[in-house]
């Protein structure tokens, strides 16, 4: 009896834990605008914040635009202006969507997952639909999550001299990870 | 070809302004080109603030803090809340416990080792550019990101 009732217990706590979302402070987005002129148009951003709530099957980024780090100051600099990403008037990224087939994810059983995620990405004020493949791994308590696309810079108002001179990619490639608790 | 002794000097000066134009045209090219950022460690902070009541400034007006902050090097004394990992890195925070707001820190590929030693609960001073301060909309709470951060340990800033 006290085995039964220890086990029902553990499994709610369990289902408990699965059910609350799971949040990252050190999501990893890299942005990688590079072409076969220039290389240095790219750039990491390592404090993103994360969220997936199992129970909703929601998924969100939030990302401070100045955070993210060229290797060059001169183009990190570019990155920032007025003319580019805003990041003084536009401070962050968003992105707010779900996942799209529900079904292809167990979160309560540990394994690797591919799943495609639709969602609201939100660049310099202006709001565009996304959807990408990505890569969920359940191992336990844990959510491991992957996901690479294209985004087009001139749908987020983001247009200038060194994209038509082909030094700067008109659709960079946006990688985003994160582990969540 | 250019019998004129006059034309000849007008041809050899304007060949040597264009290659001297396009020297230094190559030199600032090549200079910006292969700029890399400052070692966070040899900067002089604009700032030294403890970690507790420099989150309250943020809390209290970000955008006034913004102003004062926003890419400036600041050197923070404070201890770790957590060691997060991002990536194959590290990320250290500090939380002012109390409404969750923090400050994360992502360091110089060259201090990660000793980022990496970190733990919870060290009283340290951690130098690094302030990027910014935002609201999350996803944890209902300030956060404050700092990039090219290394652990500072000259603790007689003031």
């Amino acid at each position: 009896m006290k085995k039964t009732i220890l086990s029902f217990f553990i499994a709610t706590i369990s289902l408990f834990a699965f059910a609350q979302k799971k949040t990252s402070t050190s999501a990893t987005i890299a942005f990688d605008a590079s072409t076969s002129i220039d290389a240095l148009p790219k750039a990491e951003n390592k404090t993103a914040v994360a969220a997936i709530d199992p129970a909703k099957n929601t998924v969100q980024f939030e990302a401070s635009i100045k955070n993210f780090t060229f290797s060059n100051p001169r183009i990190q600099e570019h990155f920032n202006q007025e003319g580019w990403l805003n990041s003084d008037k536009f401070p962050k990224a968003t992105f707010s969507g779900v996942i799209k087939d529900p079904s292809s994810v167990n979160f309560k059983k540990d394994g690797t997952y591919n799943v495609t995620v639709e969602g609201d990405l939100s660049i310099k004020g202006k709001t565009n639909k996304v959807t990408a493949p990505a890569t969920i791994v359940v191992a336990g308590n844990t959510l491991k999550t992957d996901a690479t696309f294209n985004i087009k810079l001139v749908d987020f108002g983001i247009e200038g001299q060194a994209i038509n001179a082909g030094k700067v990619s008109a659709e960079p490639k946006i990688t985003v990870s994160a582990e969540l608790n | 070809m250019l019998k004129n002794p006059a034309n000849r000097k007008v041809l050899k000066w304007s060949l040597i302004t264009a290659g001297s134009l396009l020297l230094i045209g190559g030199l600032v090219y090549f200079y910006y080109a292969t700029r890399t950022h400052d070692d966070t460690a040899t900067l002089k902070p604009d700032y030294t603030v403890e970690a507790i009541p420099f989150i309250k400034e943020y809390e209290k007006d970000h955008q006034a803090a913004n102003k004062k902050y926003a890419e400036k090097i600041i050197a923070v004394k404070g201890i770790v809340t957590a060691t997060l990992p991002a990536d194959t890195t590290i990320n250290i925070e500090m939380k002012d416990t109390t409404t969750g707001s923090y400050l994360i820190f992502a360091f110089q590929e060259k201090d990660m080792a000793e980022a990496k030693n970190l733990k919870p609960g060290d009283n340290i001073m951690i130098k690094g550019s302030c990027s910014d301060g935002i609201y999350s909309e996803i944890l209902g709470t300030y956060f404050i990101s700092f990039k090219r951060s290394t652990v500072e340990n000259n603790l007689s800033y003031n």
